[in-house]
Protein backbone atom coordinates (compact mmCIF):
# COMPACT_ATOMS: atom_id res chain seq x y z
CA UNK A 1 0.00 0.00 0.00
CA UNK A 2 1.23 3.39 -0.83
CA UNK A 3 1.24 5.39 2.03
CA UNK A 4 1.17 9.44 1.36
CA UNK A 5 1.52 12.97 3.77
CA UNK A 6 0.34 16.12 2.58
CA UNK A 7 1.96 19.01 4.94
CA UNK A 8 0.66 22.66 4.26
CA UNK A 9 3.84 25.16 5.01
CA UNK A 10 2.55 28.60 5.75
CA UNK A 11 3.30 29.11 9.41
CA UNK A 12 6.94 27.62 10.99
CA UNK A 13 4.71 25.43 12.94
CA UNK A 14 4.78 23.69 9.35
CA UNK A 15 8.01 22.87 9.40
CA UNK A 16 7.62 21.34 12.69
CA UNK A 17 4.62 19.43 11.35
CA UNK A 18 6.56 18.35 8.51
CA UNK A 19 9.12 16.71 10.09
CA UNK A 20 7.63 14.86 12.00
CA UNK A 21 5.01 13.20 9.57
CA UNK A 22 8.44 12.49 7.59
CA UNK A 23 10.26 10.72 10.63
CA UNK A 24 7.20 8.94 11.41
CA UNK A 25 6.84 7.46 7.83
CA UNK A 26 10.21 6.65 7.71
CA UNK A 27 10.03 4.81 10.74
CA UNK A 28 7.50 2.80 9.32
CA UNK A 29 9.09 2.26 6.59
CA UNK A 30 12.10 0.76 8.74
CA UNK A 31 14.99 3.61 8.30
CA UNK A 32 17.55 3.14 10.99
CA UNK A 33 18.19 5.62 13.68
CA UNK A 34 20.31 7.58 11.59
CA UNK A 35 18.49 7.60 8.42
CA UNK A 36 15.48 8.95 10.33
CA UNK A 37 17.40 11.95 11.38
CA UNK A 38 19.01 12.24 7.91
CA UNK A 39 15.04 12.65 6.81
CA UNK A 40 13.70 14.49 9.13
CA UNK A 41 16.42 17.02 8.99
CA UNK A 42 16.38 17.28 4.71
CA UNK A 43 12.85 17.92 5.13
CA UNK A 44 13.18 20.19 7.99
CA UNK A 45 15.53 22.20 5.44
CA UNK A 46 13.41 21.84 2.37
CA UNK A 47 9.98 23.35 4.64
CA UNK A 48 11.98 25.96 5.82
CA UNK A 49 13.19 27.31 2.29
CA UNK A 50 9.48 27.36 1.30
CA UNK A 51 8.73 29.00 4.26
CA UNK A 52 11.93 31.51 3.84
CA UNK A 53 11.47 32.07 0.25
CA UNK A 54 7.75 31.41 -1.02
CA UNK A 55 6.20 32.08 2.14
CA UNK A 56 3.55 28.94 1.75
CA UNK A 57 4.08 25.62 -0.20
CA UNK A 58 3.53 22.09 0.24
CA UNK A 59 5.83 19.11 1.71
CA UNK A 60 4.37 15.86 0.26
CA UNK A 61 6.12 12.25 1.58
CA UNK A 62 5.57 9.17 0.37
CA UNK A 63 6.72 5.93 0.23
CA UNK A 64 9.02 4.66 -3.30
CA UNK A 65 9.54 1.82 -4.69
CA UNK A 66 11.71 1.00 -7.72
CA UNK A 67 13.10 -1.98 -9.16
CA UNK A 68 12.51 -3.94 -5.78
CA UNK A 69 13.92 -1.12 -4.00
CA UNK A 70 12.00 0.69 -0.83
CA UNK A 71 12.74 3.97 0.37
CA UNK A 72 11.07 7.49 1.21
CA UNK A 73 10.48 10.25 -1.02
CA UNK A 74 9.90 13.84 -0.16
CA UNK A 75 7.77 16.24 -2.87
CA UNK A 76 9.00 19.79 -1.31
CA UNK A 77 6.50 22.10 -4.08
CA UNK A 78 5.56 26.43 -3.96
CA UNK A 79 4.76 28.70 -5.86
CA UNK A 80 7.26 31.08 -4.83
CA UNK A 81 9.59 33.65 -6.95
CA UNK A 82 11.73 30.45 -8.52
CA UNK A 83 15.59 30.08 -8.15
CA UNK A 84 17.53 32.76 -9.95
CA UNK A 85 21.18 31.07 -9.90
CA UNK A 86 20.40 27.40 -9.52
CA UNK A 87 24.37 26.38 -9.95
CA UNK A 88 24.90 28.46 -7.05
CA UNK A 89 22.25 27.32 -4.19
CA UNK A 90 24.06 24.36 -4.27
CA UNK A 91 27.11 25.50 -3.66
CA UNK A 92 28.33 25.38 -0.08
CA UNK A 93 28.46 28.35 1.88
CA UNK A 94 25.95 30.45 -0.61
CA UNK A 95 23.39 31.84 1.24
CA UNK A 96 20.94 35.03 0.52
CA UNK A 97 18.85 34.32 4.16
CA UNK A 98 21.97 34.84 6.18
CA UNK A 99 21.86 31.46 7.37
CA UNK A 100 24.83 28.53 7.09
CA UNK A 101 24.17 27.74 3.47
CA UNK A 102 24.48 24.42 4.16
CA UNK A 103 20.61 24.09 3.23
CA UNK A 104 20.39 22.82 -0.09
CA UNK A 105 23.94 21.23 -0.72
CA UNK A 106 23.46 19.61 2.68
CA UNK A 107 19.66 18.20 1.24
CA UNK A 108 21.44 16.70 -1.60
CA UNK A 109 23.71 15.11 0.63
CA UNK A 110 21.87 13.84 2.94
CA UNK A 111 19.19 11.92 0.68
CA UNK A 112 20.30 9.41 -2.53
CA UNK A 113 18.30 11.26 -4.98
CA UNK A 114 18.09 14.96 -6.01
CA UNK A 115 16.58 16.82 -8.10
CA UNK A 116 15.58 20.37 -8.52
CA UNK A 117 13.35 22.36 -11.06
CA UNK A 118 12.67 25.78 -11.16
CA UNK A 119 10.79 28.56 -13.41
CA UNK A 120 11.51 32.20 -12.37
CA UNK A 121 7.41 33.59 -10.96
CA UNK A 122 6.21 30.40 -11.57
CA UNK A 123 7.48 28.19 -8.23
CA UNK A 124 9.90 25.32 -7.77
CA UNK A 125 10.09 21.91 -6.91
CA UNK A 126 12.29 19.37 -5.43
CA UNK A 127 12.23 16.17 -5.08
CA UNK A 128 14.41 13.94 -2.99
CA UNK A 129 14.53 10.19 -2.14
CA UNK A 130 15.95 8.54 0.29
CA UNK A 131 16.55 4.39 -0.33
CA UNK A 132 16.55 1.72 2.20
CA UNK A 133 19.74 0.36 2.46
CA UNK B 1 6.24 -32.39 -23.97
CA UNK B 2 5.05 -33.33 -27.64
CA UNK B 3 4.65 -36.51 -27.66
CA UNK B 4 6.03 -36.93 -31.07
CA UNK B 5 9.61 -35.50 -29.90
CA UNK B 6 9.44 -37.47 -26.54
CA UNK B 7 9.40 -40.54 -28.60
CA UNK B 8 11.80 -39.79 -31.06
CA UNK B 9 14.53 -38.17 -28.33
CA UNK B 10 13.95 -41.38 -26.30
CA UNK B 11 14.36 -44.38 -28.92
CA UNK B 12 17.46 -42.22 -29.96
CA UNK B 13 18.17 -42.16 -26.37
CA UNK B 14 21.49 -43.97 -26.87
CA UNK B 15 22.85 -42.17 -29.64
CA UNK B 16 21.97 -39.49 -28.34
CA UNK B 17 23.91 -39.64 -25.08
CA UNK B 18 27.25 -40.98 -27.22
CA UNK B 19 27.09 -38.48 -29.31
CA UNK B 20 27.01 -35.72 -26.45
CA UNK B 21 29.86 -37.45 -24.11
CA UNK B 22 31.99 -37.16 -27.13
CA UNK B 23 31.60 -33.32 -27.44
CA UNK B 24 31.46 -32.80 -23.93
CA UNK B 25 34.83 -34.58 -23.14
CA UNK B 26 36.25 -32.28 -25.74
CA UNK B 27 35.43 -29.48 -24.13
CA UNK B 28 37.11 -30.62 -20.54
CA UNK B 29 40.60 -29.81 -21.81
CA UNK B 30 40.03 -25.85 -22.21
CA UNK B 31 38.35 -25.28 -18.64
CA UNK B 32 39.54 -25.77 -15.13
CA UNK B 33 37.63 -28.66 -14.67
CA UNK B 34 40.84 -30.59 -15.14
CA UNK B 35 41.75 -31.13 -11.52
CA UNK B 36 38.85 -33.42 -11.54
CA UNK B 37 39.30 -37.27 -11.99
CA UNK B 38 38.46 -38.56 -15.25
CA UNK B 39 35.48 -41.16 -13.07
CA UNK B 40 34.09 -38.65 -11.69
CA UNK B 41 34.07 -36.41 -14.71
CA UNK B 42 32.69 -39.16 -16.44
CA UNK B 43 30.22 -40.37 -13.86
CA UNK B 44 28.96 -36.61 -13.98
CA UNK B 45 28.38 -36.40 -17.42
CA UNK B 46 26.34 -39.59 -17.27
CA UNK B 47 24.18 -38.50 -14.84
CA UNK B 48 23.93 -35.29 -16.24
CA UNK B 49 22.46 -36.31 -19.48
CA UNK B 50 20.42 -39.01 -18.33
CA UNK B 51 18.77 -36.70 -16.25
CA UNK B 52 18.14 -34.13 -19.53
CA UNK B 53 17.03 -36.75 -21.38
CA UNK B 54 14.09 -37.09 -18.95
CA UNK B 55 12.55 -33.70 -18.60
CA UNK B 56 11.44 -34.31 -22.08
CA UNK B 57 8.74 -36.46 -20.56
CA UNK B 58 7.78 -33.86 -17.97
CA UNK B 59 5.66 -30.91 -17.73
CA UNK B 60 7.10 -27.32 -17.09
CA UNK B 61 5.53 -27.78 -13.52
CA UNK B 62 6.80 -30.97 -13.20
CA UNK B 63 10.79 -29.29 -14.07
CA UNK B 64 10.59 -27.30 -11.12
CA UNK B 65 11.14 -29.88 -9.12
CA UNK B 66 12.87 -32.10 -11.41
CA UNK B 67 15.68 -33.72 -9.71
CA UNK B 68 17.95 -32.04 -12.67
CA UNK B 69 17.60 -28.30 -10.13
CA UNK B 70 19.13 -31.15 -7.42
CA UNK B 71 21.44 -32.08 -9.59
CA UNK B 72 22.96 -28.28 -10.55
CA UNK B 73 22.58 -27.32 -7.48
CA UNK B 74 25.03 -30.00 -6.11
CA UNK B 75 27.01 -29.19 -8.83
CA UNK B 76 27.18 -25.17 -8.22
CA UNK B 77 28.24 -26.43 -4.59
CA UNK B 78 31.23 -28.11 -4.84
CA UNK B 79 31.90 -25.44 -7.43
CA UNK B 80 31.62 -26.64 -10.90
CA UNK B 81 31.63 -23.61 -13.35
CA UNK B 82 28.33 -22.26 -14.72
CA UNK B 83 30.30 -22.63 -18.42
CA UNK B 84 30.03 -26.43 -17.95
CA UNK B 85 26.41 -26.73 -17.68
CA UNK B 86 25.62 -23.54 -20.39
CA UNK B 87 27.74 -25.34 -23.13
CA UNK B 88 26.29 -28.89 -21.62
CA UNK B 89 22.80 -27.77 -22.40
CA UNK B 90 24.08 -26.50 -25.95
CA UNK B 91 25.54 -29.38 -26.67
CA UNK B 92 22.62 -31.29 -25.74
CA UNK B 93 20.50 -29.24 -28.07
CA UNK B 94 23.16 -29.95 -30.84
CA UNK B 95 22.87 -33.53 -30.40
CA UNK B 96 19.24 -33.98 -30.53
CA UNK B 97 18.86 -32.25 -33.90
CA UNK B 98 21.61 -33.99 -35.64
CA UNK B 99 20.82 -37.28 -34.66
CA UNK B 100 16.97 -36.83 -35.04
CA UNK B 101 17.14 -35.13 -38.25
CA UNK B 102 19.84 -37.63 -39.78
CA UNK B 103 17.68 -40.71 -38.50
CA UNK B 104 13.89 -39.63 -38.81
CA UNK B 105 12.86 -38.93 -42.62
CA UNK B 106 9.92 -37.54 -41.93
CA UNK B 107 10.89 -34.94 -39.39
CA UNK B 108 13.74 -33.41 -42.24
CA UNK B 109 12.80 -29.72 -43.04
CA UNK B 110 10.00 -29.65 -40.54
CA UNK B 111 10.56 -26.44 -38.76
CA UNK B 112 7.58 -26.77 -36.38
CA UNK B 113 9.77 -30.19 -35.08
CA UNK B 114 13.09 -27.99 -34.86
CA UNK B 115 10.85 -24.88 -32.74
CA UNK B 116 9.66 -27.65 -30.15
CA UNK B 117 13.38 -28.61 -29.49
CA UNK B 118 14.34 -25.40 -28.89
CA UNK B 119 11.45 -24.71 -26.80
CA UNK B 120 12.78 -27.83 -24.86
CA UNK B 121 15.77 -26.86 -24.37
CA UNK B 122 15.43 -23.23 -23.63
CA UNK B 123 12.99 -23.75 -20.77
CA UNK B 124 15.60 -26.15 -19.07
CA UNK B 125 18.32 -23.08 -20.09
CA UNK B 126 15.80 -19.98 -17.96
CA UNK B 127 15.19 -22.84 -15.12
CA UNK B 128 18.76 -23.49 -14.19
CA UNK B 129 19.85 -20.12 -14.90
CA UNK B 130 17.71 -18.53 -12.80
CA UNK B 131 19.05 -21.32 -9.90
CA UNK B 132 22.59 -20.46 -11.01
CA UNK B 133 22.06 -16.72 -10.12
CA UNK B 134 20.06 -17.24 -7.09
CA UNK B 135 21.93 -19.42 -5.57
CA UNK B 136 25.39 -16.37 -6.22
CA UNK B 137 23.38 -13.62 -5.10
CA UNK B 138 22.87 -15.53 -1.77
CA UNK B 139 26.42 -16.44 -1.98
CA UNK B 140 27.59 -12.42 -2.45
CA UNK B 141 24.98 -11.85 -0.07
CA UNK B 142 26.52 -13.49 2.51
CA UNK B 143 29.87 -12.48 2.19
CA UNK B 144 28.66 -8.87 2.50
CA UNK B 145 27.26 -9.59 5.89
CA UNK B 146 30.00 -11.81 6.56
CA UNK B 147 32.46 -7.95 5.71
CA UNK B 148 29.56 -6.24 8.06
CA UNK B 149 30.27 -8.01 10.93
CA UNK B 150 34.08 -8.00 10.54
CA UNK B 151 33.34 -4.01 10.32
CA UNK B 152 35.24 -2.01 12.75
CA UNK B 153 34.31 -2.85 16.70
CA UNK B 154 35.01 -0.23 19.16
CA UNK B 155 37.33 -1.94 22.13
CA UNK B 156 37.52 0.48 25.44
CA UNK B 157 41.18 -0.18 26.55
CA UNK B 158 41.31 1.83 30.17
CA UNK B 159 38.46 3.79 31.57
CA UNK B 160 37.16 6.48 29.12
CA UNK B 161 40.08 5.05 26.50
CA UNK B 162 38.60 3.11 23.40
CA UNK B 163 40.31 1.76 20.86
CA UNK B 164 39.02 1.62 16.99
CA UNK B 165 41.26 -1.05 14.97
CA UNK B 166 40.57 -0.32 11.14
CA UNK B 167 40.99 -3.21 8.81
CA UNK B 168 41.34 -3.84 5.15
CA UNK B 169 40.19 -1.57 2.23
CA UNK B 170 37.12 1.47 3.25
CA UNK B 171 34.44 2.11 0.98
CA UNK B 172 31.91 4.89 1.17
CA UNK B 173 29.52 1.73 2.49
CA UNK B 174 31.56 0.77 4.89
CA UNK B 175 32.97 4.24 6.49
CA UNK B 176 29.25 4.94 7.15
CA UNK B 177 28.71 1.61 9.11
CA UNK B 178 32.38 2.35 10.67
CA UNK B 179 31.28 5.83 11.88
CA UNK B 180 28.04 4.35 13.40
CA UNK B 181 29.46 1.74 15.50
CA UNK B 182 32.38 4.99 16.13
CA UNK B 183 29.45 6.84 17.84
CA UNK B 184 27.56 4.30 19.36
CA UNK B 185 30.27 2.64 21.06
CA UNK B 186 31.22 6.21 21.96
CA UNK B 187 28.16 6.77 23.74
CA UNK B 188 27.74 2.97 25.36
CA UNK B 189 31.30 2.76 26.89
CA UNK B 190 31.72 6.91 28.04
CA UNK B 191 34.97 6.84 25.76
CA UNK B 192 36.48 10.44 26.36
CA UNK B 193 38.85 9.32 23.66
CA UNK B 194 38.83 7.26 21.14
CA UNK B 195 42.29 5.27 19.31
CA UNK B 196 41.82 5.06 15.50
CA UNK B 197 44.23 2.71 14.47
CA UNK B 198 44.87 2.47 10.46
CA UNK B 199 47.83 0.33 11.07
CA UNK B 200 45.67 -2.68 8.69
CA UNK B 201 44.31 0.00 6.39
CA UNK B 202 46.32 -0.59 2.94
CA UNK B 203 45.97 2.18 1.46
CA UNK B 204 45.22 6.05 2.55
CA UNK B 205 43.39 8.00 -0.58
CA UNK B 206 41.83 11.04 -0.49
CA UNK B 207 38.32 9.06 0.02
CA UNK B 208 39.74 7.54 2.51
CA UNK B 209 41.04 10.48 4.60
CA UNK B 210 38.00 11.99 3.92
CA UNK B 211 35.74 8.97 5.71
CA UNK B 212 38.40 9.52 8.55
CA UNK B 213 38.38 13.38 9.01
CA UNK B 214 34.30 13.14 8.94
CA UNK B 215 34.58 10.51 11.40
CA UNK B 216 36.79 12.26 14.02
CA UNK B 217 34.67 15.36 13.58
CA UNK B 218 31.58 13.27 14.24
CA UNK B 219 33.27 12.11 17.48
CA UNK B 220 33.67 15.56 18.83
CA UNK B 221 30.39 16.81 18.34
CA UNK B 222 29.20 13.61 20.57
CA UNK B 223 31.88 14.59 23.07
CA UNK B 224 34.60 12.82 23.00
CA UNK B 225 38.32 13.39 21.35
CA UNK B 226 39.73 11.56 18.23
CA UNK B 227 43.73 10.53 17.98
CA UNK B 228 45.21 8.89 14.64
CA UNK B 229 47.12 6.52 14.93
CA UNK B 230 49.22 3.32 13.70
CA UNK B 231 50.42 5.86 10.70
CA UNK B 232 53.55 4.07 8.57
CA UNK B 233 55.43 5.79 6.52
CA UNK B 234 54.35 5.28 3.48
CA UNK B 235 51.25 6.60 4.64
CA UNK B 236 52.35 9.87 5.84
CA UNK B 237 53.93 10.34 2.66
CA UNK B 238 50.90 9.39 0.58
CA UNK B 239 48.80 12.06 3.25
CA UNK B 240 51.33 14.77 2.68
CA UNK B 241 51.75 14.20 -1.52
CA UNK B 242 47.88 13.85 -1.84
CA UNK B 243 47.54 17.51 0.05
CA UNK B 244 45.68 16.00 2.73
CA UNK B 245 45.05 18.28 5.78
CA UNK B 246 45.10 16.77 8.95
CA UNK B 247 46.16 19.28 11.19
CA UNK B 248 43.47 19.78 12.89
CA UNK B 249 43.35 16.54 14.75
CA UNK B 250 46.10 14.56 16.96
CA UNK B 251 48.11 11.69 15.13
CA UNK B 252 50.41 9.16 16.32
CA UNK B 253 52.46 7.28 14.55
CA UNK B 254 52.05 3.89 16.86
CA UNK B 255 48.98 2.68 19.37
CA UNK B 256 51.09 2.76 22.35
CA UNK B 257 52.22 6.39 21.97
CA UNK B 258 48.23 7.18 21.33
CA UNK B 259 47.26 4.99 24.69
CA UNK B 260 50.14 7.26 26.58
CA UNK B 261 48.88 10.21 24.86
CA UNK B 262 45.25 9.58 25.46
CA UNK B 263 46.14 8.69 28.97
CA UNK B 264 47.72 12.31 29.73
CA UNK B 265 44.21 14.14 27.88
CA UNK B 266 42.21 12.37 30.63
CA UNK B 267 44.91 13.12 33.76
CA UNK B 268 46.60 9.68 34.22
CA UNK B 269 50.32 8.65 33.11
CA UNK B 270 51.29 5.15 33.16
CA UNK B 271 54.29 4.53 36.51
CA UNK B 272 56.57 1.96 37.27
CA UNK B 273 55.84 0.11 40.51
CA UNK B 274 59.09 0.41 42.58
CA UNK B 275 59.99 -2.88 44.50
CA UNK C 1 7.03 27.71 24.63
CA UNK C 2 10.42 28.28 26.62
CA UNK C 3 13.12 26.28 27.85
CA UNK C 4 14.04 26.49 31.58
CA UNK C 5 17.31 27.79 32.23
CA UNK C 6 18.89 26.97 35.57
CA UNK C 7 21.51 27.98 37.67
CA UNK C 8 24.07 26.19 39.33
CA UNK C 9 26.56 28.59 41.38
CA UNK C 10 28.74 29.99 38.62
CA UNK C 11 27.21 28.13 35.73
CA UNK C 12 23.66 28.05 33.81
CA UNK C 13 22.64 24.04 32.91
CA UNK C 14 20.23 23.79 29.98
CA UNK C 15 18.80 20.41 28.77
CA UNK C 16 16.68 21.30 25.78
CA UNK C 17 13.54 18.53 26.22
CA UNK C 18 11.32 19.61 23.68
CA UNK C 19 11.52 19.86 19.82
CA UNK C 20 13.16 22.81 18.32
CA UNK C 21 11.11 24.97 15.93
CA UNK C 22 12.61 28.19 15.12
CA UNK C 23 10.36 30.40 17.43
CA UNK C 24 11.20 28.39 20.24
CA UNK C 25 14.99 28.43 19.43
CA UNK C 26 15.52 31.97 18.73
CA UNK C 27 13.50 32.80 22.01
CA UNK C 28 16.15 30.20 23.47
CA UNK C 29 19.11 32.60 22.37
CA UNK C 30 17.70 35.52 23.64
CA UNK C 31 17.19 33.49 27.35
CA UNK C 32 20.28 32.66 27.57
CA UNK C 33 22.22 35.47 26.92
CA UNK C 34 19.74 37.14 28.95
CA UNK C 35 20.42 35.15 32.07
CA UNK C 36 24.10 35.41 31.68
CA UNK C 37 23.62 38.92 31.92
CA UNK C 38 21.66 38.57 34.95
CA UNK C 39 23.54 36.27 36.92
CA UNK C 40 27.24 36.91 35.87
CA UNK C 41 27.48 33.34 34.59
CA UNK C 42 30.99 31.95 33.72
CA UNK C 43 30.01 29.28 31.90
CA UNK C 44 27.25 27.43 30.09
CA UNK C 45 26.10 23.61 29.57
CA UNK C 46 23.91 22.97 27.40
CA UNK C 47 22.56 19.77 27.01
CA UNK C 48 20.75 18.05 23.61
CA UNK C 49 20.60 14.47 24.64
CA UNK C 50 16.78 14.92 24.15
CA UNK C 51 17.44 16.22 20.67
CA UNK C 52 16.54 13.72 17.78
CA UNK C 53 17.58 16.12 14.99
CA UNK C 54 19.25 19.60 14.31
CA UNK C 55 19.31 21.33 10.88
CA UNK C 56 21.36 23.94 9.18
CA UNK C 57 18.97 27.30 11.21
CA UNK C 58 18.77 25.34 14.76
CA UNK C 59 22.99 24.87 14.26
CA UNK C 60 23.24 28.23 13.29
CA UNK C 61 21.54 29.43 16.57
CA UNK C 62 23.28 27.06 18.59
CA UNK C 63 26.58 28.30 17.22
CA UNK C 64 25.36 31.83 17.43
CA UNK C 65 24.63 31.35 20.97
CA UNK C 66 28.59 29.83 21.95
CA UNK C 67 30.02 33.03 20.18
CA UNK C 68 27.76 35.35 21.77
CA UNK C 69 28.15 33.53 25.21
CA UNK C 70 32.41 33.83 24.53
CA UNK C 71 31.53 37.58 23.60
CA UNK C 72 29.70 37.91 27.10
CA UNK C 73 32.63 36.27 28.65
CA UNK C 74 30.80 33.02 29.59
CA UNK C 75 32.18 29.41 27.99
CA UNK C 76 29.45 27.40 26.18
CA UNK C 77 30.10 23.51 26.53
CA UNK C 78 27.36 21.34 24.40
CA UNK C 79 26.95 18.43 25.27
CA UNK C 80 24.86 14.59 24.46
CA UNK C 81 24.25 15.31 20.56
CA UNK C 82 23.41 12.27 19.72
CA UNK C 83 25.49 10.08 17.40
CA UNK C 84 22.66 10.13 14.40
CA UNK C 85 22.35 13.98 15.01
CA UNK C 86 26.18 14.09 15.04
CA UNK C 87 26.58 11.77 11.72
CA UNK C 88 23.77 14.31 10.01
CA UNK C 89 25.36 17.68 10.56
CA UNK C 90 28.54 16.10 9.25
CA UNK C 91 26.91 14.74 6.20
CA UNK C 92 25.37 18.57 6.14
CA UNK C 93 29.18 19.90 5.81
CA UNK C 94 28.39 21.92 9.49
CA UNK C 95 31.31 21.40 11.48
CA UNK C 96 30.48 23.47 14.95
CA UNK C 97 34.37 23.96 14.76
CA UNK C 98 35.16 25.93 17.65
CA UNK C 99 32.42 24.65 20.22
CA UNK C 100 33.48 22.79 22.93
CA UNK C 101 31.03 19.42 23.28
CA UNK C 102 31.14 16.68 26.27
CA UNK C 103 29.37 13.33 26.10
CA UNK C 104 27.10 14.23 29.01
CA UNK C 105 26.23 16.93 31.47
CA UNK C 106 28.75 15.53 34.28
CA UNK C 107 31.66 15.84 31.74
CA UNK C 108 30.43 18.79 30.50
CA UNK C 109 31.13 20.57 33.62
CA UNK C 110 34.28 19.11 33.70
CA UNK C 111 35.26 20.34 30.47
CA UNK C 112 34.21 24.06 31.59
CA UNK C 113 36.20 23.95 34.66
CA UNK C 114 39.19 23.12 32.45
CA UNK C 115 38.34 25.68 30.02
CA UNK C 116 38.09 28.09 33.13
CA UNK C 117 41.55 27.38 34.77
CA UNK C 118 43.25 27.85 31.31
Amino acid sequence: MQVQTHVDIHSEWGIVAARQAGRKLAREIGFGSVDQARITTAISELARNIYLYANKGQIQIEEATSAGKRGIKIIATDQGPGIKEIRRVMEDGFTTSGGLGAGLPGVKRLMDDFDIDSELKVGTTITAIKWLR
Amino acid sequence: MNSVIKDMVLEHKEDITDSWLKEISKFRSDDMLQNISDKMYENTNLEFVNILILTVQKTNEELEHDELIQFVEKLIQIGWPLNYITRGLQEFRKACVEIISNREENSHNNLEFFKKIEDWIDDIVNLLVTQYSGSWENTVFLQKMALKELSAPLIPVFENISVMPLIGTIDTERAKLIMENLLEGVIEHRSQVVLIDITGVPVVDTMVAHHIIQASEAVRLVGAKCILVGIRPEIAQTIVNLGIDLGKFPTKSTLKKGIESALELTQREIVELKK
Amino acid sequence: MRIPILKLHDYLLISVQVELDDQTALQFQEDVLEKIHEEGSRGVVIDLTSVDMIDSFIAKVLGDVVDMSNLMGARVVLTGIQPAVAITLIDMGIVLDDVPTALDLEQGLDRLQLELED
